[in-house]
């Protein structure tokens, strides 16, 4: 392909030096062929750009409309010079006015090389279309006789394109596309303002300098034809419009190689975007890249090798978009072992060397958030297992309980009834064995009694058959301390809320007896604000504190492991003040 | 207890615990009840009431298809109700307000459950 490049360089070169050379006899002013051996030149340097543009990119078509441009706006004027040789006159008319929908082309593809608007492809096509009717109609009926049948060429039939069928005097018809040109040219310029509006900040960055080109190339051809007709002016011999249109014609490849260039660069943005970094925190690098890069909407892809997976900065998992039209996505580090990834505006792909450069340059930063991301991934994971450990241990108390209930206790039970019967059966008379038996079932109830305290304290029944309310009711009617219970929330909770506020209360009313010495204790459960509270306030001597095995501990941990808090007061003197909240959905 | 000129007390018991059922049976018999039959479960008991009409149904709280509660609604409705007495291996705070309903006659825990208890519930009631 290079050598395609080198070809057209070189072919390009030869076109405009030869052209200058086939000037020289030609029957002109001086200042015209002065002129136009000054635009030959500004042409080849507009096709040496162009070329060294497709060379650095040669996947992006950029670089080929940059290196047509120039050529279709040389090859028309070999008409001119070769006035009497069919071919070139038939390549003039040809391409006569293709320079117009190459260069609309070129710059509203630019950068990515694709257009990406269905308005920008519908206007490009008719542009084209345009252009190859403008040139058909020279082709079929270009007319070289004045309007009173001579000829302006001394030989008539030899300036006629290859193509020629007939004659008609076109220039009439041509006048009428020569004002349908400026609509076209406003369009193009709407167009091309749509585009920056619509651009992010920092396309809007890399598309501006060539847009300004471009409004100048289109606005002088707008003023000419406002100014001074359909045809324009003609610069071979306005001075001031000879150099406003060359030097119109010269910006677009000139900012358009800067640019390529600066894609390469970018370092200045890169050195504030490393400052930057020092000073920003751990979760807002995202913010940082996207204001080097210009991106606002750009996206921060964390990579976690353990889960093989991205994950955003809070550690959630995230599910990686691939690359598509509207979003382009540039993984940093290496693709074995990437960091991250960005996804971001496309227009950004052109400048590469400032992307890749801020990715390195936030690479630290990011493997920093990585580790945050992943520790915040284990940190949820563990109040997940947390919360699911609690909750197991709650179902396998149930579990204990049931089996107490369904298998001892049942089996004490039915084991009383019998002692009961052969009690009633012995008779009064028995040499002692009567009390005896009576011995035996106080016995069994005393082990019944403890048996169903024990399974009462693994998990009340009456907690999973009724609710917290009936519970705590329950609760307190076996309390030796006098205990008023109010239940503003009697609606069924979460099991696992309704197990740590009632384990929460039978604690504490368990330590008011045993440590506390209260004469009377305030069981409060409201709800507030998509949470259970729950207050346990005594009268009791105070001083209880986490640390020393009051079972409050566990508890703690309990309110914990479901996101809630847990306080206690209890200043000497002063009684206990518990107060505990837990989350409980709405 | 009652006169022997009475007919003697009928009684069905209801309760998912086999060794229960059984030892109740004898107590119960020991104390001149005739217990017709028994039931596990309350779709059971609810077709035993209708089928054998009788006078206490000594009936536990806890059963696997419906609560003994469920069950005494159902008989509180029926036309000639026996006297329904609740018994639970859980005492009456495990329980809560539920025990004091208006469709039984009064609940016994099974762990004080003697001839004794169940007479003075039935006498109360008749």
């Amino acid at each position: 392909m290079r050598v395609v490049r080198l070809l057209v360089w070189a072919g390009g070169g030869a076109l405009c030096a030869g052209m200058a050379l086939a000037l020289q006899p030609v029957d002109q002013p001086a200042i015209v062929k002065h002129r136009a051996i000054i635009g030959l030149t500004l042409l080849f340097v507009g096709l040496t750009i162009g070329v060294i543009v497709w060379d650095r990119r040669p996947d992006n078509r950029i670089g080929i409309l940059l290196t047509a441009w120039p050529l279709v706006s040389i090859v028309p004027d070999l008409r001119w010079i070769f006035w009497n040789h069919a071919l070139p006159v038939t390549l003039g008319f040809a391409t006569i006015e293709l320079f117009a929908p190459v260069f609309v082309h070129l710059i509203l593809a630019y950068p990515t090389g694709r257009l990406q608007t269905r308005l920008d492809r519908l206007f490009v096509a008719f542009a084209y279309a345009f252009a190859a009717a403008y040139g058909l109609l020279f082709l079929l009926f270009f007319d070289t006789r004045y309007p009173d049948g001579r000829y302006w060429l001394e030989c008539g039939d030899c300036a006629l394109p290859i193509t020629h069928i007939a004659w008609y005097d076109v220039h009439r018809i041509s006048h009428v596309f020569d004002w349908l040109a400026l609509p076209l040219a406003l369009t193009f310029l709407a167009l091309l303002a749509r585009k920056l509006v619509h651009a992010s900040p920092g396309g809007r960055r890399i598309v501006l300098p060539l847009s300004a080109a471009a409004f100048l190339v289109a606005g002088q051809f707008v003023a000419q034809i406002v100014l001074y007709g359909s045809s324009g002016v003609n610069t071979m011999t306005n001075t001031k419009w000879f150099w406003i249109t060359s030097v119109a014609g010269l910006l677009v490849p000139v900012v358009l190689g800067v640019g390529l260039l600066r894609a390469r660069s970018g370092r200045s943005a890169v050195a504030d975007l490393v400052v930057e970094l020092e000073r920003t925190p751990p979760g807002r690098v995202r913010e940082a890249l996207a204001r080097t890069l210009g991106d606002p909407s750009l996206e921060l892809a964390l990579w976690l090798p353990e889960r093989s997976s991205y994950v955003d900065s809070h550690g959630r998992p995230l599910e990686f978009p691939s690359s598509s039209a509207e979003r382009a996505v540039t993984v940093l580090g290496p693709p074995e072992a990437p960091v991250a990834a960005l996804l971001h505006d496309p227009v950004l792909l052109e400048r590469r060397g400032l992307l890749e450069a801020a990715g390195a340059a936030a690479r630290l930063a990011l493997e920093n958030e990585r580790l945050q991301a992943e520790l915040r991934a284990q940190l949820a994971e563990l109040r997940a297992s947390r919360t699911r450990i609690v909750q197991a241990g709650d179902e396998e108390r149930k579990r204990l309980e049931r089996n107490l209930h369904d298998g001892a206790q049942q089996r004490l039970l039915s084991l009383g009834l019998a002692l009961q019967i052969a009690r009633s059966q012995l008779g009064a008379d028995a040499n002692g064995t009567s009390e005896l038996l009576g011995e035996a079932e106080d016995e069994l109830r005393a082990a019944l009694d403890e048996l169903r305290e024990l399974a009462r304290g693994i998990h009340p029944a009456i907690l999973s058959d009724q609710g917290l309310g009936a519970a705590l009711r329950s609760l307190g009617e076996r309390s030796s301390v006098p205990v008023t219970i109010v239940v503003d929330a009697d609606e069924r909770l979460a099991e696992s809320v309704e197990a740590a506020a009632y384990f929460l209360v039978s604690e504490s009313l368990a330590n008011c007896v045993k440590y506390a010495q209260a004469s009377k204790v305030r069981v409060s459960i409201t709800r507030q604000d998509g949470n259970l509270v729950v207050e346990v306030d005594d009268n009791g001597i105070g001083g209880a504190t986490l640390e020393h095995g009051s079972g409050l501990r566990g508890l703690t941990d309990r309110v914990q492991a479901l996101d809630g808090r847990f306080e206690i007061e209890s200043t000497p003197g002063d009684g206990t003040h518990i107060h505990a909240e837990i989350p409980c959905g709405s | 207890m009652w006169d022997d000129e009475v007919v003697p007390t009928t009684a069905l018991i209801v309760d998912d615990h086999p060794s229960f059922r059984r030892f109740a049976r004898k107590l119960l018999e020991s104390a001149g009840y005739v217990v017709v039959g028994d039931a596990e479960d309350g779709a059971s008991a609810l077709t035993a009431v209708r089928a054998l009409r009788p006078d206490v149904v000594l009936l536990d709280v806890v059963l696997p298809d419906m609560t003994g509660f469920d069950v005494a609604r159902e008989l509180a409705e029926q036309e000639e109700r026996p006297l329904v007495v609740l018994t639970s291996s859980r005492t009456a705070a495990d329980l809560g307000t539920l025990v004091h309903t208006e469709d039984a006659t009064g609940f016994i825990s099974k762990r004080d459950l003697t001839v004794a208890a169940l007479a003075a519930l039935v006498s109360e009631a008749a």
